[in-house]
């Protein structure tokens, strides 16, 4: 009976190691590319924040964050030449399905650039049309949901149903989003007066 | 994300077998009658829970430091596997009379897609442990509740003119259909 | 050579797995909302068919039976594990697209079914004929579902507009409901294609 159990359990093992020899094999494979394709998504999505930018520069500390339902993950300052022309903020907070994460750009101006959805894992056909390209909050200019923070001054009320157009039937998601945008706004500008008082105005 | 907003979003807005289309072939294979519904929806509440309490730690606390969370699908479905055969073999010895009576349907509990999908998704979710069971409680409370809506509209079948094109399996998939719009109805329900 | 292209046309429709057996259900509704998901899913859950039934036949002999099932799954688990990190390297739009589905293909009735049925007790040449066929069986009616519903749902197939500018695509189909609906009508129109099957060759044998 002992023999049995030690025979099938030697089986087991041996099979299991096997496994994961081939997993690591394929992983070692595949998560370089893996890798280099979240880097690339992020400089997709700053260059779609600051189109006149040429280059972007990690900001070494993260930006505290005055409210502790979003967090702030990392920044970029995004240049032309010498100039300073706003920061672009990674911003995690939570959701109706979880974390989301979002890329705020913030000109020199006042002004929320652009918001990116980075990562939504809300209820499909509801709070997950925040990362459709077709559904729009206002059908006759076309504008998305994360579309409707262009251009938008950071001193601004940033309430859903007051400024901002929410989500039909996605309440939740569409205030969450709208916090992470206002928050990275406020710390985006208040980063700006204080680092790039040499950029453009 | 309070843990209320959670259950009724697993339980109603986002029902794992209407709304996801996960675990149907226990749905259509075990919903001839509304005990073994039950005792199914039961089962699985059950074997979920547990397989939430044991996948959640060993992510967090084993895979991600070492750094090989791509071994999560070989852990969790084996985690889940071994849950099941120690759930047989102590329903085997204490209560012979229900295991004798889930007969197959024991074992078919470790392919059911709800159970790996709620592990997965307390990790994608970015659940804490807590959130994690109160979701795993909400997603098996879905589907009871899912199984047991069939059991009773298939009941009402057995007596109802059905059209000739529509006998046997495809009148239940309608009918589900059909069910799945009322819970559509839901949706707006978390504000 | 004939016995091997019955075994590959069983899976396709005499013995198709979602048509016929009734197994494999869960992913063949979620990710057909669109053509190219439901390509995606059959490709990938061809790829673990056919690895798994191939591995587990090449290994029967070596395989203890009151292990059988533990070992089936850490195969199983292996392959998808591959098919998931490579659609996240190469294919990164689909692998979000399907979402939790892919790791799901572990958990997938046909291949652990057909693995014990089959692949357990068959040779490799065989398994491997017969992985193929069930992957072309499944992928035929996950594309077949999704066509429909992509169609009167969005009004394109694969992304393509076919319908008309006119047509106001019924959203419906590509909602759970339509789903459910849709599937229905599939199921019963093989019903009634394998009765007619069946007519035709009793008809045969009684002439």
């Amino acid at each position: 009976m002992k023999k049995d159990i030690l025979r099938l359990g030697t089986s087991l093992a041996l099979y299991a190691v096997a496994a994961c020899v081939a997993l690591a094999l394929v992983y070692s494979i595949t998560a370089p590319t893996i890798a280099g394709l979240a880097q690339q998504q992020l400089e997709a999505s700053l260059t779609d924040l600051f189109p006149d930018a040429e280059s972007f520069e990690a900001v070494k500390d993260a930006l505290p964050s005055v409210d502790t339902a979003v967090a702030f993950e990392g920044a970029w300052t995004a240049k032309r030449g010498a100039n300073i022309l706003g920061v672009a903020i990674k911003a995690n907070g939570k959701s109706y399905g979880g974390a989301a994460v979002m890329l705020v750009g913030i000109s020199t101006d006042k002004r929320i650039s652009g918001a990116r959805i980075l990562t939504l894992s809300d209820t499909p056909g509801l709070g997950a049309n925040a990362l459709s390209p077709t559904y729009f909050v206002d059908k006759s200019s076309k504008t998305t949901f994360p579309g409707q923070f262009s251009g938008k001054p950071v001193s601004d009320p940033f309430e859903v149903k007051n400024d901002v157009t929410a989500i039909t039937a996605s309440t939740i998601t569409s205030k969450a989003l709208t916090l992470m945008v206002k928050r990275s706004g406020e710390a985006g500008s208040a980063w700006l007066e204080a680092n790039a008082a040499g950029g453009v105005k | 994300m309070n843990l209320g907003t959670i259950f009724l979003a697993s339980l109603l807005v986002e029902n794992v077998v209407l709304m996801r289309f996960l675990a149907l072939c226990s749905y259509v294979g075990m919903t001839s009658d509304v005990g073994q519904s039950v005792g199914m929806g039961f089962a699985v509440t059950f074997v979920t829970v547990l397989a939430t309490a044991a996948t959640w730690p060993i992510y967090h606390f084993i895979l991600v430091p070492l750094g090989i969370e791509f071994l999560q699908i070989l852990v969790f479905i084996l985690v889940i596997a071994s849950l099941v055969q120690l759930v047989e073999f102590y329903l085997k010895k204490n209560v012979p009379g229900l295991y004798a009576a889930m007969g197959i349907y024991l074992p078919l509990i470790t392919t059911n897609c709800a159970i790996l999908a709620v592990t997965f998704d307390n990790i994608t979710k970015n659940y804490n442990l807590i959130q994690s069971i109160v979701y795993a409680v909400g997603v098996s409370a879905g589907y009871l509740l899912a199984m047991v809506l069939l059991a009773g509209v298939r009941d009402r079948i057995k007596t109802s003119p059905i059209p000739k094109f529509l006998q046997g399996t495809p009148i239940l998939f309608v009918a589900t259909g059909l069910i799945t719009v009322a819970f559509m109805g839901f949706a707006g329900m978390i504000k | 050579m004939k016995r091997l292209l019955n075994i590959l046309l069983k899976g396709i429709i005499t013995e198709n797995p979602l048509l016929m057996l009734m197994i494999g259900l869960c992913s063949a509704l979620a990710v057909t909302s669109s053509v190219a998901n439901g390509i995606g899913m059959g490709l990938a859950m061809t790829f673990v068919n056919v690895f798994a039934e191939l591995v587990i036949s090449l290994f029967r002999k070596a395989i203890p039976n009151d292990a059988r099932i533990p070992i089936f799954i850490i195969v199983i688990a292996a392959f998808t594990t591959i098919v998931d990190l490579v659609m996240k390297a190469y294919f990164p739009e689909l692998s979000k697209a399907m979402g939790v589905f892919i790791p799901l293909i572990v958990v997938n009735c046909i291949i652990m079914g057909r693995v014990e049925a089959f692949a357990y007790k068959q040779p490799p040449i065989d398994a491997i004929f017969d992985g193929i066929g069930m992957g072309i069986g499944y992928t035929w009616v996950l594309v077949g579902i999704a066509a429909v519903r992509e169609l009167l749902g969005a009004g394109t197939i694969a992304g393509i507009q076919i319908m008309p500018e006119a047509f106001q695509p019924i959203l419906f189909f590509t909602l759970p409901p339509g789903g459910f609906i849709v599937f229905a009508l599939f199921i019963s129109l093989n019903i009634w294609l394998n009765k007619v099957q069946n007519n035709r060759a009793a008809a045969k044998e009684a002439a």
